[in-house]
């Protein structure tokens, strides 16, 4: 199988004012594709700085972290940029752009990275549709639901076909019963050969992963299969 | 991501604020109107001015008027441009009416030359009303009109070409003021003519009845030297005798041809004869020195309007930072989808250009249409001389240099906020609330 995320003795360290905050300190890790891993953790634990590291928003201090076979320390701004294109972000608040329609959102990512409009516009209703929006292609983020805003999110996520998602909290910002409806999609996304890394705090959405890792000051503690 | 998706994307963000936009753009409206109005207004002054110019200075004549520096000099009485002509002069020496024989004499280029004596009086007609008349000329008339062969023609009545001591020729404006039918004096009438002698004291006004002969046809321009709807003619025999002087304002030169080199040679020839007491004009002169004015005006009135738009560049800065700050997130949530840096630098700049673009557009119609309603008003009012009326003009050079401009300014006083909104970290921007 291929890896999609390879992190080998992965350090991050922070200067919150003039003290040194070492959020990472060591993480080996080993994502192959088709997975579905939670990556548990209380805060502070360093999980958000591990998922800001996956999702080539930010780069290591030192150790390797390999994505899609790319090492990440050796690429520029732009270079991480083309890198984020191949990876689906999934926020814990959507992070939707409240100006443009829930199509025009999933069709952003497509935009960014230059494919064209009537291309876009066909994919974009098709994953509306996917994650159960299909009449509901032309509302504003305002006029939709939690669950329904995380679904449009979810659709945008894999708008560019990305080799994987990397999902922050995705139900922590939505009721108990949209949550599950949430997560059987995710559950069917990934049945379908998406490999899915999940961030949470969240031990019971946790379990509905394929394998999970505990985090705590910085390192992983355990690495089980569910 | 494809240029006209950076462009829908930055219509978008201007859509989004329509009231801080409009007053942004409004900015450069204003800035791009002022600089569109007082530039075509300028323009269309210098072409009506040259334009009138041209008529009453004919190309193949020069004025010689007393004193070294005539072009420079301050204003003098005896009105209008004329009389701000003959005005100056550090050194002087008085040119005299029968120096035309001796110029006659300086050049085979010389057809002709005729003295000029003018002076202000005022002028009463049959019904004892009285006006001030700025320009009582004495000239010879036969020489007069064959230099003015096309401007020195009755419209009614006729020119003697030997006229009585108490023949006079007036302006169409002197005939008809307004130019509205109503006259105040007209051909055959018998009229007064009044000069205050200021060269004896006390001060005393002179008078002699004269007999209106001619009234000539409309001008139009200043008449520098040549006939003016404004001025009133009276012999040269009988301006010496009722001015009490031999002394010339200006002696116009005919020349027998208007050649640049031709010009020049009979301007050093006549300069050097009178030892550099003299200057002399000419048609030439005078435009290459008004094209000299306007351009500074130009500058002048245009930089004062650029600063306007400077003013309009600061606000779209401004504007641009706070927007920037407020979409923080949005800009972390393009980078997270894959957005490189210098697209999101992009899509600063291209609001601004958007805004820069139809500011421009907006200004150099509205400064157009400023332009004209205030030619309209000054050729109503007459307040720079009913003989002028200005039609704006909009040339390309102001056309597409204000349109770059408007943009420009937006683009450079944009390129700060550009630059910092595409230098946000991905990881900080999402976090911003």
């Amino acid at each position: 199988m291929a890896t999609v995320v390879e992190a080998v003795n992965l350090k991050k360290t922070y200067m919150l004012g003039k003290i040194p905050v070492e959020a990472l300190r060591g993480v080996n890790l080993k994502v192959e594709k088709g997975d579905f891993l939670a990556i548990l953790g209380p805060s502070g634990s360093g999980k958000s700085t591990l998922l800001n590291l996956i999702g080539a928003l930010d780069k290591p201090t030192a150790g390797k972290l390999s994505i899609d076979d790319v090492d990440v320390s050796t690429l520029n701004d732009n270079q991480l940029a083309d890198l984020r294109l191949r990876i689906g972000f999934v926020f814990q608040f959507f992070n939707l752009i409240p100006r443009f329609t829930a199509k025009y959102n999933v069709e952003l990512s497509m935009s960014i990275k230059g494919r064209n409009k009537a291309e876009r516009q066909k994919r974009a209703e098709e994953l509306l549709g996917t994650v159960g929006l299909k009449e509901r292609i032309n509302h504003k983020p305002a006029e939709l639901s939690g669950g329904q805003q995380q679904r449009v999110a979810i659709a945008r996520a894999l708008a560019n076909d990305p080799r994987f998602l990397l999902m922050d909290e995705p139900t922590g910002n939505i009721d108990s019963k949209t949550a599950e409806e949430v997560m059987s999609l995710v559950k069917k996304i990934n049945e379908k050969g998406v490999t899915i890394i999940m961030v949470t705090h969240d031990q019971r959405l946790a379990s509905e992963a394929k394998r999970t890792v505990h985090m705590i000051d910085g390192v992983i503690t355990s690495d089980m299969v569910n | 991501m494809k240029v006209p998706d950076v462009f829908s994307y930055s219509f978008s963000a201007i859509k989004l604020r329509k009231l801080r936009a409009a007053l942004t753009t409004l900015g450069v409206v204003i800035g791009i109107a002022a600089i569109v109005a007082l530039l075509s207004i300028t323009q269309g002054l210098q072409v009506t001015i040259t334009d009138q110019l041209e008529r009453g200075l004919a190309a193949d004549t020069l004025i010689i008027v007393p004193g070294s520096n005539a072009l420079g000099g301050g204003a003098g009485d005896g009105g209008g441009f004329g009389g701000g002509i003959a005005g100056g002069g550090s050194t002087s020496a008085p040119l005299y009416v029968n120096y035309t024989s001796e110029i006659d004499a300086l050049s085979p280029n010389i057809v002709t030359s005729l003295a000029i004596i003018q002076k202000s009086g005022y002028l009463q007609n049959s019904a004892n009303e009285s006006k001030r008349a700025n320009s009582i000329i004495g000239v010879n008339f036969t020489q007069y009109a064959n230099a003015y062969s096309t401007t020195f023609v009755a419209a009614s009545g006729s020119v003697p070409m030997n006229p009585s001591d108490s023949d006079v020729v007036v302006g169409a404006r002197v005939s008809d003021p307004r130019l509205n039918g109503t006259l105040f004096v007209q051909a055959d009438e018998d009229v007064s003519i009044i000069w205050t002698n200021n060269t004896i004291i006390p001060f005393a006004n002179e008078t002699y009845t004269a007999h209106i002969s001619a009234v000539l046809d409309r001008i139009g321009g200043f008449g520098v030297g040549g006939p003016s709807d404004t001025g009133i003619y009276v012999p040269l025999s009988q301006a010496e005798k009722f001015f009490g002087t031999d002394e010339a304002d200006m002696i116009i030169v005919k020349l027998k041809s208007s050649d640049a080199a031709v010009i020049n040679s009979t301007s050093k020839a006549i300069t050097d004869y009178f030892g550099n007491q003299v200057s002399v004009i000419s048609a030439t002169a005078v435009q290459s020195l008004l094209s000299t004015i306007f351009s500074t005006v130009s500058l002048f009135l245009g930089g004062i309007a650029a600063i306007s738009l400077l003013v309009a560049g600061i606000g779209i800065m401004n504007i641009m930072i706070v927007s920037l700050i407020e979409r923080t997130r949005e800009i972390g949530i393009l980078k997270a989808l894959g957005m490189k840096s210098r697209t999101v630098l992009y899509i600063f700049l291209t609001e601004s250009i958007i805004i820069g673009l139809i500011g421009a557009v907006i200004g150099i119609a509205s400064g157009w249409v400023l332009a004209n309603v205030v030619a309209l008003v000054l050729g109503r009012g007459g307040l720079i001389g009913s003989a002028l009326t200005i039609t704006p003009i909009l040339t390309p050079e102001v056309l597409f240099g204000a349109l770059g401009f408007g943009i420009g300014v937006s683009v450079i006083f944009a390129a700060y906020p550009a630059w910092r909104a595409s230098k946000l970290k991905p990881v900080e921007a999402l976090r911003y609330e």
